[in-house]
């Protein structure tokens, strides 16, 4: 195939004299089928001209493709589609070669684009679009196929190599538009997106979390613009799929609730542990799907890849991945020790748990995050201030320290060193410690804006004695998170049922237990216990620049 | 003969040019670049401008210069720095790593 390019190249250096283009009037263009192989001499014009794919006709065009008048390779420069001849078409070079040679046909070196001087306008013929096209595509997957580099935004791309090309209506889909001729334009009273789910057996653990990630906004965009590529051998067991799938059932617009059949049966196969009638943990459950979506996003089936999380540029990781920074300081030489490890959610201890103690009271703070403090009610950031509080971890639990070469006491501390776009925090309400087994059901206030900049790695340094910096009024929205889920679970640790509220259209709140969806408002979600809250961020930056590039509001 | 009417600037700039499409480094920049242009609303901004001058001139009557000509200026100047900046950085880490230009 090269050498055939090879040697093509030099026939069209020296020989465009068989093309027979005559001027083309004006109207549908139609061009005269003069030479048997005008189509491929001007493929060969495209490949070495244009749309270069191969090192060979790359060299071609970087030493020809100069105007033959003034040197430039600028200039919207033209390539005579009667002889080898290149002129810029700003400084008129290509229009002087035209009206000499009386050579009316030249095609834009840059776009491909085909110009009639006598029509002093570029034309369009249908034959000639498809070879560009297809010409086009060729230089881009050879280009994709040699590239090392890794496209910085990958799930933007259909496939390697391949652009989002303009939507040419085909005949099915003509149709389709045919028989739906009313716009659908959604109002705020529109229920799409509001489907309940039928209860398969004590499957509320697994509807609850359905309907939470079914509204988490940057996901629905993801899954209803089509972006899954399955790679996965036997696409019947991808469970990202079977997700799309079910994106389009809630956002059907039909009223009656969805049976997800099909997705209970996928996580039996694929997260044994949870299946079965039984009532399971809907946080487990959590944590298992975002699993199995991670790994089937990259194809893998049977689990076996060892994905590092830190390169995995899946949609999951995009969106739910954050980075937990964990510090530990040696008492002794004050030297410290970092590692930052990726999570998917925060669990957060509650008091009155065995394993936590709460040192100070309630109260002293006054109300941050807009939370309802009433003293002796915690809150979350109580809860996430607790989590990132420096901790002396005692004499029985020495760490080596690397600089001093010693078992020494040490203290450690967690912050966030990269915020996910949609975090979960997970209330450790269910004890299985040996002691007992229960619920804890103390009322924990969370509020529906969360600024995270108290609890990152970089608000560290201003913590001093365990006291906290509180941004009085950061203009910084970069840590700003909007609520959009929560999941409930109600009854005991034997028996309960797991019922959840989701935001919709920006204000509105439904409660969804199962089949039954109802209208609720923000207090009834704020008052409830709570068990998993997820939150939205509120500003996007771009992945590859610090500087806050795109700025969407989700909310 | 066409060298000649170059100066040194124009032939600094067609050998860089040159080693760009070689190394099939344009063809990425460029990509780059539309992606960048698309993503800060750059293209829709200005498709929206081309749409307002055939609505003016009027859809039998306006050509490709025509657009280009209306366009042009326009589009130069909604390039955010940011873009140009990054681009540049991408060209200079190019021309380091080819530093027998």
């Amino acid at each position: 195939m090269r050498t055939r390019r090879g040697v093509a190249v030099a026939a069209a250096e020296t020989r465009f004299l068989s093309l027979p283009f005559p001027p083309i009037p004006r109207g549908p263009p139609i061009l005269p089928r003069g030479a048997a192989n005008w189509r491929q001499e001007l493929r060969v014009i495209y490949q070495c001209f244009v749309w270069c794919g191969t090192p060979e006709t790359r060299k071609s065009k970087a030493k020809s493709c100069i105007c033959h008048v003034c040197g430039t390779h600028l200039n919207r420069l033209h390539s005579c589609l009667s002889c080898v001849f290149f002129g810029c078409f700003t400084e008129k070079h290509i229009h002087e070669h035209a009206e000499t040679k009386q050579h009316n046909l030249a095609v834009d070196l840059y776009y491909g684009g085909i110009y009639c001087f006598m029509c002093k306008d570029y034309v369009y013929d249908r034959d000639i679009e498809q070879i560009a096209k297809e010409e086009q595509g060729e230089a881009l997957k050879l280009q994709a196929s040699t590239s090392t580099e890794v496209s910085h935004q990958q799930y933007s791309v259909p496939g390697l190599g391949e652009k989002y090309p303009t939507w040419e209506t085909t005949k099915p889909e003509l149709e389709l538009l045919g028989h739906n001729p009313r716009r659908r334009r959604i109002a705020s009273s529109f229920t799409i997106g509001l489907r309940g789910l039928i209860n398969l057996g004590n499957t509320c653990f697994m509807n609850c979390i359905v309907q939470a990630l079914t509204h988490t906004p940057i996901l629905r965009d993801f899954f209803l613009s089509d972006r899954h590529r399955c790679e996965m051998p036997s696409p019947e067991l991808c469970l990202v799929c079977e997700m799309s799938s079910l994106f389009r059932e809630l956002y059907s617009g039909n009223p009656s609730p969805h049976v997800p059949y099909k997705l209970l049966h996928l996580v039996w196969i694929h997260a044994r542990h949870l299946a079965g009638y039984r009532q399971q943990d809907a946080h487990e459950f959590l944590i298992a799907a975002l699993d199995v979506l991670h790994r089937h996003c990259k194809g893998d089936d049977a689990g076996k890849a060892a994905s590092n999380p830190n390169h995995c540029n899946c949609i999951i990781d995009q969106i739910f991945t954050g980075g937990l920074q964990s510090d530990v300081t040696c008492q002794a030489c004050h030297g410290v020790s970092t590692t930052i490890d990726p999570c998917w959610d925060i669990s957060l201890d509650l008091p009155g748990s065995c394993t936590s103690f709460w040192p100070m009271s309630p109260g002293r703070e006054s109300s941050v995050n807009g939370e309802s403090h009433i003293p002796g009610i915690t809150t979350l950031t109580d809860c996430l201030r607790r989590f990132t509080r420096p901790e002396h971890l005692g004499s029985s639990a020495k760490i080596k320290c690397g600089s001093c070469q010693s078992y020494q006491e040490s203290t450690k501390q967690l912050t966030m060193n990269k915020l996910p776009v949609v975090a979960c925090f997970h209330f450790k309400r269910f004890e299985h410690s040996a002691k007992q087994r229960r619920k804890i059901t103390t009322y924990i206030s969370f509020p529906l804006e969360l600024d995270m900049t108290p609890f990152m790695a970089s608000s560290k340094e201003s913590r001093m004695n365990g006291q906290l910096q509180l941004p009085t009024n950061s203009g910084n929205d970069e840590n700003k998170y909007s609520l959009f889920a929560v999941v409930n679970h109600q009854g005991t640790l034997e028996s309960g049922h797991y019922t959840s509220f989701i935001r919709h259209h920006k204000d509105q709140w439904f409660k969804c237990d199962d089949a039954v969806i109802t209208k609720a408002s923000i207090k009834d979600v704020l008052d409830s216990e709570g068990y998993l809250l997820f939150y939205h961020k509120q500003v996007l930056e771009h992945e590859s620049e610090k500087v806050k590039e795109v700025n969407t509001q989700a909310y | 003969m066409v060298v000649s009417k170059m100066n040194k600037d124009a032939q600094m700039r067609a050998a860089i040019n040159q080693k760009l499409i070689e190394t099939g480094e344009r063809e990425r920049l460029k990509e780059l670049l539309r992606a960048k242009l698309i993503e800060c609303g750059w293209k829709d901004q200005l498709k929206a401008h081309c749409k307002e001058v055939i609505k003016e001139k009027g859809l039998e009557h306006v050509t490709v210069d025509d657009l280009v000509a209306e366009i042009t200026p326009k589009g130069r100047a909604l390039v955010p720095d940011s873009v140009k900046k990054e681009l540049l950085q991408r060209i200079r880490t190019f021309l380091a790593q080819h530093a027998s230009l």
